[in-house]
Formats: C-alpha cells, sequence, structure tokens
C-alpha cells in the first residue's frame, strides 16, 4: 500500500531532472574563463610562469604590441594567474563558459593586444605601465610617464646623483 | 576444481583500472592477487621539472576525490621548508575544506558502495546529499573539484559570511541520520551483503599496515587528526570513530559516524572561524634548501609527502604516498574465503583510489 502511495506521489509530481536549459546558478565565486585588461598589463608574464596547463602564452608583434594570449582547453581554472598578477589586469569570470568538444581544437580563445609606445626621452618601444601606478609614482604631469624602463631606471640614477653632487647633473649624458 | 579469473582491469567495481586475479574453488575465493598501474602518470618526476607555484596545480590533480588534500599537504611541506606560519584564519579554511572534502569523499563511496550491493535508491539518496556539499564546496572555492584554494603560505579564497553555509549543513545531518545510517544499519538487505563480510582481524590490519577509516574499522584508534594534530584540529576537539569488527559493515559505519564528527567540526569551524590576513607571504614563494615530511589525515586515511628543495626555482623531489597505495594491497587478505559475488563490495569497501595509487 505504502509503495502504491509513493508511486502516486511520484506521478503527480514534476520531474526531478533538470533540462538543459533550466541550468542551476553559478555561485558568485564560481571560476569561469578568463578576463584580460590590456590597459593594466605590463607583459611581466608572470601570469604564464604560473600557469602548469600552459593555457596563457605571450606573443610579439616587434616593435608594435605584444599580445596576451588565452585558449580555455588548456585552462584547469585554478586561478593562479589573477592571484598573482601584480598589476591585477586578469579576472576570473562568474559567468560559466560555453561548452567545448575537445582541449586540443575549438573552445574559446582570447588575445588582448598590448600596444608598445614608444619613449619620450629614446625612442624605445615599450610597454607602458598602468595609468593608476604612475599616478602613483610621479603624479600626473610627469616628465618620466613616457619614459622607457630604461630611461626611468637612468631617470632615477640622475635623481640621486644630483643629490649627492649637485654639479655632476649637467656633465653626465645617457647614450643608448 | 580450482580455476583462476580475472576481474578487471576495466571496472571491477569502480570506475578506474585495477586488476584482482582470484584463484577460486567453486563460488568461494582461495587467494588474490591485485595488480595496480594502469593509469601511471609520473607525476612526482613532472614536480621536479614545474615551478613552486605549478606545483600546486599538479599535485592537485594527483585525485580527483581528495584533490584538496594532496595540493594542501604539499603547501604545508614548503611552509614547513621555508619557516612560514599560516595564518589562523587560513589554517581554519583549511580545516573546513579538508573537512567537506571528506564529507564528500565518504558520500561518494556510501553511493558507489551502495550501488556495489545493488542497492540503487539508496545510490540516489546519498548522491542527492554529496550534492549538497559539493555545492557548498563550488560556493567557496569557485570549483566543483579541484577547488584551488591553497597557496605556500595560507588560502586563496576566503568564507566572507560563514553562516550562510549552515542551513546546508543541518540538511546534511538530517539526510545522514534519518536516512543513510539507519539504511545501512538497520536494512536486512544492506546488512545481509556487508556484516561479517570481508574481515580484516587486528593482527590482520598491523601486518598489511592499512590507514584510515580500514584500521579504525579493524580496531587500531589511529588518526593523524588525534595523533599528530595540524592546522585546527587541535583546538576544535576531535573525537575519532573505532569499530572492533572489521567487516565490510564496520568500515560503512565508521565512515558514516566520521562524517557526523566531519560535520560537527565544519560547523564549529565556521562559527569560531578567527579575523586576519589570508596569506602570510606576498608575491611568488620562495623556498631556501631544506627538506621537510608532512603528514595529513587524507579521507581514505594517512598521506605522506615528502619534499626537499635545493632552492631552485622547482622542488628537487617530491614523493607521495597516499592512503590507498597501502589499503589495496589489503583486498588480498579480506577476500580469502568470501563468496566471488562479495568481491566487488568487499574491493570497495578499502576506497580504493587508482588515480591516488597510481599518480
Amino acid at each position: 500500500m505504502a509503495m502504491l502511495k509513493t508511486i502516486l506521489g511520484n506521478l503527480l509530481r514534476p520531474s526531478r531532472t533538470r533540462a538543459p536549459a533550466d541550468m542551476p546558478d553559478v555561485p558568485p565565486a564560481y571560476r569561469g574563463a578568463l578576463a584580460h585588461e590590456a590597459a593594466r598589463c605590463t607583459a611581466c608574464g608572470t601570469c604564464a610562469y604560473v600557469c602548469a596547463p600552459k593555457a596563457i602564452s605571450f606573443t610579439q608583434d616587434p616593435g608594435l604590441s605584444v599580445s596576451w594570449r588565452f585558449f580555455i582547453g588548456q585552462c584547469s581554472f585554478c586561478g593562479l594567474c589573477a592571484q598573482n598578477c601584480p598589476t591585477q589586469a586578469i579576472r576570473l569570470e562568474a559567468g560559466v563558459p560555453a561548452g567545448m568538444n575537445s582541449a586540443a581544437g575549438d573552445g574559446f580563445r582570447l588575445e588582448s593586444v598590448i600596444p608598445l609606445r614608444a619613449c619620450t626621452r629614446c625612442g624605445a618601444a615599450h610597454v607602458p605601465l598602468p595609468a593608476s601606478t604612475m599616478d602613483a609614482l610621479w603624479g600626473s604631469d610627469e616628465a618620466e610617464r613616457g619614459y622607457c624602463p630604461e630611461c626611468r631606471r637612468w631617470a632615477a640614477g640622475a635623481r640621486l646623483r644630483v643629490a649627492f653632487v649637485p654639479a655632476a647633473g649637467e656633465e653626465v649624458r645617457h647614450e643608448r | 576444481m580450482p580455476y583462476s579469473f580475472p576481474l578487471g582491469p576495466y571496472h571491477p567495481a569502480l570506475e578506474e583500472p585495477f586488476k584482482v586475479k582470484v584463484q577460486c574453488r567453486g563460488e568461494v575465493i582461495d587467494s588474490a592477487t591485485v595488480e595496480v598501474g594502469f593509469s601511471f602518470r609520473g607525476i612526482e618526476l613532472l614536480a621536479q621539472k614545474r615551478n613552486w607555484v605549478e606545483v600546486i596545480t599538479l599535485i592537485e590533480r594527483v585525485c580527483g576525490i581528495c584533490s584538496n588534500t594532496h595540493a594542501m599537504t604539499f603547501c604545508m611541506a614548503a611552509e614547513t621548508i621555508a619557516g612560514i606560519e599560516v595564518p589562523r584564519r587560513a589554517a581554519h579554511i583549511r580545516t573546513i575544506i579538508a573537512e567537506l572534502e571528506r564529507l564528500h569523499s565518504h558520500l561518494l563511496w556510501a553511493g558507489v558502495g551502495a550501488e556495489d550491493i545493488g542497492f540503487h535508491s539508496l545510490f540516489m539518496e546519498v548522491f542527492t546529499l554529496r550534492e549538497l556539499v559539493m555545492d557548498t564546496l563550488e560556493a567557496i572555492s569557485g570549483n566543483r573539484v579541484n577547488y584551488g584554494m591553497n597557496c605556500i603560505g595560507g588560502v586563496h579564497r576566503d568564507i566572507p559570511d560563514p553562516k550562510q553555509h549552515l542551513p546546508a549543513l543541518d540538511r546534511l545531518a538530517t539526510g545522514l541520520a534519518e536516512i543513510v545510517i539507519p539504511t545501512f544499519t538497520g536494512n536486512p538487505t544492506a546488512l545481509a551483503r556487508t556484516r561479517g563480510v570481508g574481515r580484516l582481524s587486528r593482527e590482520q590490519a598491523v601486518e598489511w599496515a592499512v590507514v584510515g577509516p580500514v584500521a579504525r574499522a579493524s580496531g587500531l584508534d589511529i588518526d593523524v587528526r588525534k595523533d599528530q594534530p595540524y592546522l585546527s584540529y587541535a583546538g576544535l576537539g576531535f573525537a575519532s570513530v573505532m569499530r572492533p569488527e572489521g567487516d565490510v559493515l564496520a568500515r560503512v559505519v565508521v565512515r558514516a559516524l566520521e562524517m557526523v564528527e566531519s560535520i560537527r567540526l565544519i560547523r564549529e569551524a565556521l562559527l569560531s572561524l578567527p579575523a586576519g590576513p589570508l596569506r602570510a607571504t606576498e608575491g611568488l614563494p620562495e623556498i631556501p634548501v631544506g627538506e621537510a615530511s608532512i603528514r595529513t589525515e587524507a579521507p581514505r586515511g594517512e598521506a605522506f609527502y615528502y619534499v626537499a628543495s635545493e632552492g631552485g626555482p622547482t622542488p628537487s623531489r617530491v614523493k607521495i604516498r597516499t592512503p590507498s597505495f597501502v589499503n589495496i594491497p589489503a583486498i588480498e587478505a579480506m577476500v580469502v574465503g568470501q563468496p566471488l559475488a562479495d568481491l566487488s563490495i568487499i574491493q570497495a569497501s578499502v576506497d580504493p583510489c587508482i588515480s591516488c595509487t597510481d599518480r
């Protein structure tokens, strides 16, 4: 008798299996595909260094740009890239990535182009620092904002030198 | 007339490859030989070729069920070498994840065990309960498996609102107390297939050096959480579960009561989560020259890690001994004199993890 009651009860209830379109909500902390913000990226390579399955790589267009590349088929969603990025240029999206057929072929790919900029002092192409970092370091109207890392180093050295030997400031010339 | 019978390597009881060569006399097993090594991946060697951050992701893939235990133990070893002390909040979060993982592992095992004795409706009930644990893990870490919570020096993710996870634990506790435990210990079908089956005496347990729930079901009261408390276990007051019978039923009961204890530990840890930082260090880890060996209690028993560093960007040696590596050979002792039909539940009762064993 009890069994019949259970069967009748189950017949009247809706199915417990969900339809493909009726996906459960993912939690806010969900680790989805990566998103990359080129304006914050300094192409330091930390993300590629910590990525065990090598889902992140960099390619170069010499003198013009550096590209940050991501392939979801190799990603293990460990989040180490986002965790270790010194400028917070990478984050894990909360959305569920679309399905993919194989790790070798199709799936979400991302290329984020970081344009190089010519140094305002020596003209060398370089990846600029994120605007917020430059603001924190030098303020908004400092000449060093446009410098390449080499010239920044020179400028810092020159400041130090002038602080110790005020007369030496005019003599030293930096050649590249 | 005696005959030999190869069971496996594919799907001998679980969806993982290992082989049992059985010598039978009629329906009764005379002896058995276990063979493993069908899914060897060479993780220990790979670990020597990856840097300290990548190795955590790699080590997490040693096992799909107890992934956190492996990553956590490796991080603890690296922290010991570098002399880093993990913040208390991070230790609590690690404890919570480790215990949630034990719940999920034991529930998965209970489901597979129910399936092996042909009790399909119990399997469905158990897996519905397991879904609660999986959802909690996903809500905390963002992943359903391979949680990626550990880093050298602490944890990656916080539990911002610990109380949010309590209702799921309550529902789980109710489900365990009302469905899983009464069915396994009271249902005549379940009892007929588990009581007195696959006995491993205390002496045999010592001789075969079994660990974890298998040892505790044979009357050996060993548990790293109690014997050598790590993380927050000393502060949370841990009570281990022990049964003297040594049969499949005892292993079921030990795991079931351990789940109850895990729920208590998680609840206590969630309610007493201390404030503070999540990581003791900033940036990429630098591990000095040194070596460390660490034991932790994985869901299946004691996991042992030996990690050596030569101060470079990669570990110079990572030795992993997983609990299933010692528990699986004990199947040979358990099946002697048992009916052939009970072989699959006896194998399943040690909760063999071939992924861990083969590494």
